[in-house]
């Protein structure tokens, strides 16, 4: 039994944090869904429209594109990072040199900012400097990478650099998964004769589940805040071809003074995560409830 | 892992993992060396990969024309600043829920994890308004206060998970002696926890030294960082690259030398206590 007194400090002490939570992240959040059904344009003003906005908003072309955008750079990007992450993941759990020093390079990328991962791969990615021309150069003349500057291609252009930038997380998360397995199944399916590739696929990733899991939320996260990355590297062009949803609302913010159109788009984006994400915090909330109190 | 591997093998996956490591270093490596190279020199065909003029020019031209410094200070008091504010009203709250669990430690903490997924633009509308209002915009000030906020459910979190790993027995010893609250936490918990707190602080002031998206949002040209003096500075046509790979480099060259230190705290961090 704690003294009471304790428990009266324990309860004080997560004050501030309940203030912040209940005021700072509740409130905004409320705010920005009641502004969106407002036909608030530079000021917020609450004349009630309904659903006005959103239906201006679904008769964007600019925002069906964003839509569309970010989930082709979700998919793609989760993907790629996963099966990226895996293989040096497995690659550096072979009793490699310098383990840790591998590790810390692998993790480089993500511990930089997205805005300058956007202006290492705008160089590479120009067609006039970067990796198209140095190849060019070399006598590969028909050879062609110009993602970033071409219409159809830019989203995979900053896929491919957000991708970069993020597989050395996954690769730690998973190589930590890789040194929890017991290494008696190594020595027993030596002895049974299974191929190593067959280990991996069919008893190694199953028993990571729960670290992939992590993996994909975290990824997911970086998914839905797709703006700094896409602003450094390709403006959101060619035209709209690489436009994401938060850009949409930071351009209706800002250059263009749609208050309400920008909070309806936010609107959107909030309930659509927060419905991917109830199912999940519900299986989280119950195992532990179950498990420890 | 316990399988035997052979020497051989060993040798391999070690270039290939080397070999990786070269590949996803390349970039980084290249802004670092074009930070040193004449302009003429960082758009030469063939690129110049070591052989070139070395040059300081580019940093000094840098700073001469949009005043580096400032924005770099910027960076420090704003990372720093709310680093600190964040640990002071965490720390607390970490304690309790990790020592003193009530019946809603669970819901806060599932209640505040979930917020860091929510998307920012979601209330970037009425942050927004809130700093016009109270004349914060392109202030350190408001920079400070909101990433905070922003980072708080993980430094919640981050503390958390590591003053679980202090047990609870040895506080209970303690109590049975006869130390105050007070002392308790002072003498038996404190310096079981710095080593926590360190990694959290390091972990914090990267992610706020990165963070963009507000940073662009909220500020202009008094209160810019470095994300956002970069930003500004970037042209799609590929202008200046090598004063702008010289502005990236000082970005990111405190980040590069605190991982390498500290690598365990960064990749336990970066994974959000993921991988211990």
């Amino acid at each position: 039994m704690r003294p009471r007194r304790q428990i009266a400090t324990g309860t004080i002490a997560l004050l501030p944090v309940w203030a912040v939570v209940v005021v700072a992240y509740l409130g905004t959040i409320a705010w920005t869904v009641l502004i969106s059904f407002t036909g608030s344009r530079t000021l917020p003003v609450y004349d009630f429209v309904g659903f006005a906005q959103y239906e201006r908003l679904f008769g964007t072309s600019r925002w069906i594109v964003s839509i569309g955008n970010i989930a082709t750079f979700g998919v793609l990007f989760i993907g790629c990072c996963l099966i990226i992450g895996f293989l040096l993941a497995v690659a550096l759990d072979q009793k490699v040199r310098a383990e840790g020093a591998l590790r810390t390079i692998y993790l480089y990328p993500y511990s930089m900012s997205f805005i300058v991962t956007g202006l290492v791969w705008q160089w590479i990615m120009n067609p006039e400097l970067g990796l198209q021309r140095s190849l060019r150069d070399a006598g590969f003349e028909s050879f062609t990478f110009d993602w970033a500057v071409n219409r159809d291609m830019a989203i995979y252009a900053v896929a491919v650099a957000g991708i970069w930038q993020a597989s050395g997380l996954v690769m730690a998360i998973l190589l930590a998964g890789l040194r929890g397995i017991d290494q008696d199944l190594w020595k027993a399916t030596k002895v049974d004769g299974i191929p190593t590739w067959r280990v991996y696929l069919s008893i190694v990733l199953p028993l990571l589940k729960p670290m992939i899991v992590t993996a994909v939320v975290l990824l997911s996260v970086a998914v839905v805040k797709a703006y700094d990355l896409v602003v450094a590297l390709t403006r959101g062009g060619p035209g709209i071809a690489s436009e994401v949803p938060a850009k949409f609302v930071m351009d209706n913010l800002f250059e263009r003074s749609n208050i309400g159109l920008a909070t309806a788009a936010s609107t959107v984006m909030l309930v659509t995560v927060l419905t991917a994400l109830v199912p999940w915090l519900y299986a989280e909330y119950f195992r532990g409830a179950k498990g420890h109190g | 892992m316990a399988r035997a591997v052979t020497n051989r093998r060993k040798l391999v996956f070690t270039l290939v993992a080397w070999t990786l490591a070269l590949l996803i270093f390349f970039p980084i490596l290249w802004t670092v060396l074009t930070s040193f190279k004449s302009e003429a020199d960082a758009i030469a065909s063939p690129p110049k990969f070591l052989f070139f003029d070395w040059t300081l020019e580019n940093y000094t031209t840098v700073q001469e024309r949009s005043d580096y410094a400032r924005h770099f200070w910027n960076s420090v008091v704003i990372s720093l600043g709310s680093t600190f504010l964040g640990l002071l009203i965490a720390t607390p709250a970490a304690w309790s829920m990790a020592f003193v669990p009530g019946k809603r430690t669970r819901d806060l903490l599932m209640w505040m994890l979930s917020t860091k997924m929510m998307p920012a633009v979601g209330v970037l509308v009425p942050i927004y308004l809130i700093c016009r209002d109270l004349g914060l915009l392109d202030s350190r000030t408001a920079l400070v206060v909101i990433l905070t906020l922003i980072n708080l459910p993980i430094i919640v979190w981050m503390l958390y998970s590591y003053f679980k790993e202090i047990p609870g027995e040895i506080l209970e010893a303690a109590r049975m002696d006869g130390a105050s609250l007070r002392s308790e936490i002072l003498y038996v918990l404190a310096p079981m926890a710095v080593p926590g707190i360190a990694s959290t602080l390091l972990l914090n002031i990267i992610l706020a030294w990165n963070e963009a998206f507000w940073t662009l949002a909220l500020t202009a040209a008094k209160a810019a960082p470095l994300t956002a003096f970069i930003a500004s500075y970037s042209s799609p046509e590929g202008l200046f690259y090598a004063k702008l790979s010289a502005a990236s480099t000082m970005a990111i060259a405190p980040i590069l030398v605190m991982g390498w230190f500290s690598q365990k705290q960064l990749v336990r961090g970066l994974t959000f206590g993921a991988v211990k």
